[in-house]
């Protein structure tokens, strides 16, 4: 790769996934996104720039160390309450645009940024640690976030070099994106994992901050344009927002028509953001959701599977497993 | 120094908390004396960022027949938990939602309107923490005339010994502890109540000691389960009912309290990436958790310990609703009034503060992140002990 081969904003690196797309893969978590759905398990990707983070449990405290109690740490950003804990507490509202400056006064790590900066030979020195089991499981690397189609010269230039280097490429998309920006990406992936959270616009808006017209306009284009892609549609099945069986036939109806839309799958939402909203420090607007039941997924896999022609007494094969190379 | 201030301004962040109205009162029968006139601004700031949502153009303006039909329950501006001058959640040209920074906005419109300076309720709870004051303070730098008013149903803001919507939340609080102890009773199980105060411990303390709670959990004090265990089951070989332990939200094990964590082998990469790399950080402690997550795990626990049946309660949101007592509708209207004094005086970016027998003016300098918490030496708590109620220690 070249000098002025784009760095992307990286969250994380997730080891042996295995429900993001075919096989044992490596997913990439990219920063950014352009919705606020109300059920986000990750609010540490929403945000376009390095955020800080703080674990409490690294902190030593004022009288030991106290050094981000000072310039140039901004003026509130943490403080200190009186008696006998006398570790650091962030002033999440004064702390908002705190750097690498602020994390670099902290000698044990307490304090630091989620988001950082990396080259495509850096991602792909990490995922590649994983390359035998791609080969063995049919895995590869996925792209998610965040948004990964938000950082499209990056996620391009990422894929395109993972399938040079022989990987298979993934994507998870919510869509919300300028056509241009999964037009660039589109091209260097191999399976398009796309989210349809609600059908109707206004409660699209409603649960999500934006209707769903452009996005549902990409998805289409998508399918008709790349005919060689393989695409599986997914609904984040939170119940009481869009565990309705008209949702579930308004997609389906949506999606076959297309025969490279090969799966539509439900994933049921399960509450593991909520920690991480502390540790962020951002107001918790987690509304209080619970997860659908099993005899409710039950019914709606079922009209899934009745759609697929699957009979639906076997169990259904996961989708990995359907969709892995012959 | 008196000064030409006119115009008035009055809103409310953060939550609501019991004598809102009473603040409003306050202020505008003060600024009344004075030939000033008061406005309201709806939902913090919202009524001037996001006019069009509002049938009066989100100012509201206060004089003494409005008053008079002010209740002293609810809250006429309503109130802003989430709302945030600093990070306005809009879509943006791209179709992205995205947090947009509109204070200048709010500032030229606050000069527009030809408002000389604002008065602030703020407050925090354990979800936003003193946010509404944060905002406020940042406003204060950007020039704004702002004075500010403690409120806080946990009485943990340091700079005043008495933040106003405590006393009535203190009321209701005990009110319901005598309910939840006749029922506790009633079916044979230990009953095991959260109440608000993530930081401070004030209200679990005092309104333990009013319905004569068997333990007490607060935050300044860390816990031992197993002492607890022991306390309850010797309570019950005395052949009392069953028991009633009180615990702020905030309230945590001896062994979540400290320490740091043992370093564990994770490459430098992905420890830089993410927390979530390291399988000590994923769950950990002093984290914000969703209300009554303390007294379901207390609760589990000490039955897994005592096996004795329990019963969880979280009191939450419903601590901060209701009706001011005697005691906040006087604390509200002199905070209202001593906000206009502040500004009478020529006096801008201070919290209002009760320092019995006065009323005084901190620097919002000084007011920030200032923690009201319980000393380990507090007459309460030597009070407590020599009650018999177990601190968990």
């Amino acid at each position: 790769m070249t000098a002025d081969t784009p760095k992307g904003l990286v969250l994380n690196i997730q080891h042996f996934c295995t429900n993001d797309g075919p096989g044992i893969r490596t997913t990439v978590f990219l920063k950014f996104c352009s919705l606020r759905c109300k059920w986000c398990s990750n609010p540490e990707s929403i945000g376009r720039k390095p955020e800080l983070a703080y674990n409490p449990g690294k902190c030593i405290g004022k009288k030991a160390c106290g050094r981000c109690l000072a310039p140039p740490a901004p003026e509130g950003a943490m403080y200190v309450v009186e008696g006998a804990d006398d570790k650091v507490r962030i002033n999440w509202d004064l702390a908002s645009e705190c750097g690498e400056e602020t994390t670099a006064l902290c000698p044990t790590g307490a304090l630091y940024l989620f988001g950082k900066p990396m080259t495509v030979d850096e991602v792909l020195e990490e995922a590649e640690q994983d390359s035998a089991f791609y080969r063995e499981s049919g895995g590869g690397i996925t792209l998610s976030g965040g948004e990964c189609l938000l950082q499209p010269d990056f996620s391009a230039a990422l894929l395109a070099e993972a399938r040079n280097r022989g990987i298979t490429t993934a994507i998870e998309t919510a869509g919300n994106v300028p056509w241009e920006f999964m037009a660039k990406v589109l091209p260097h992936v191999d399976t398009m994992l796309h989210d349809h959270k609600l059908t109707d616009p206004a409660r699209h808006k409603k649960w999500t901050g934006v209707d769903n017209t452009r996005i549902k306009a990409n998805f289409k284009r998508a399918y008709e344009t790349f005919t060689d892609t393989r695409f599986i549609a997914r609904t984040p099945l939170i119940p009481g927002v869009n565990d309705d069986e008209d949702h579930i036939r308004s997609v389906l109806a949506f999606i076959r028509p297309h025969d490279n839309v090969v799966d539509y799958e439900l994933l049921p939402y399960h509450r593991y953001g909520e920690s991480k909203y502390g540790f962020l420090g951002k107001v918790y607007e987690l509304a209080d959701f619970t997860s659908p039941t099993p005899e409710s997924l039950a019914r709606l896999q079922a009209i899934i599977d009745g759609a697929f022609g699957r009979d639906g007494v076997e169990k259904r094969k996961p989708t990995n497993e359907q969709a892995r190379p012959e | 120094m008196a000064t030409s201030t006119k115009r008035i301004a009055i809103n409310c962040g953060g939550g609501y908390v019991p004598g809102l109205n009473t603040v409003v009162a306050g202020a505008t029968l003060a600024a009344r004396e004075l030939g000033w006139e008061i406005v309201g601004i709806h939902d913090g700031y919202d009524g001037l960022l996001a006019r069009e949502n509002y049938p009066d153009g989100g100012l509201v303006k206060f004089d003494a027949r409005a008053i008079d039909n002010l209740d002293g329950g609810g809250s006429a501006l309503g109130t802003a938990a989430r709302n945030d001058p600093f990070r306005v959640r809009t879509i943006n040209a791209d179709g992205f939602v995205e947090e947009r920074d509109r204070s200048d906005e709010l500032t030229e419109s606050i000069r527009a309107e030809k408002i000389d300076a604002v008065i602030s309720v703020v407050g925090g709870s354990a979800i936003t923490g003193a946010h509404a004051l944060s905002v406020a303070f940042k406003l204060s730098r950007k020039g704004l005339r702002t004075v500010c008013i403690p409120k806080s149903v946990e009485n943990d803001f340091a700079p005043t010994r008495l933040s106003f919507g405590f006393n009535s939340a203190l009321s209701y609080v005990t009110e319901t502890l005598d309910r939840i102890r006749t029922v506790a009773r009633d079916v044979r199980r230990l009953a095991v109540v959260e109440v608000p105060g993530h930081q401070a411990g004030w209200l679990a303390l005092q309104s333990g000691m009013a319905a004569r709670a068997d333990v007490v959990l607060i935050p300044e004090i860390p816990y031992d389960l197993h002492r607890i265990a022991a306390r309850l089951r010797d309570h019950e070989t005395a052949g009392r009912g069953p028991a009633l332990i009180v615990a702020s939200e905030g309230a945590t094990a001896k062994d979540d309290a400290g320490g740091a964590a043992p370093e564990t082998p994770i490459s430098a990469l992905r420890k830089s990436l993410s927390p979530l790399a390291d399988p000590r950080f994923g769950e950990g402690a002093q984290v914000i958790e969703r209300s009554g997550a303390v007294a379901a795990s207390l609760a589990l626990n000490l039955q897994r310990l005592t096996d004795i049946e329990t019963l969880p309660f979280s009191l939450g949101q419903l601590v901060r609703s209701g009706a001011p007592t005697a005691v906040d509708r006087q604390l509200g209207l002199a905070y209202g009034a001593g906000a206009i004094r502040a500004l009478h005086d020529g006096k801008s970016e201070v919290m209002v503060t009760f320092q019995p027998p006065d009323l005084k003016f901190v620097p919002l300098s000084e007011a920030i992140n200032k923690v009201r918490t319980v000393p380990a030496d507090s007459e309460f708590v030597r009070i407590a002990r020599a009650l018999g109620i177990c601190l968990g220690d």
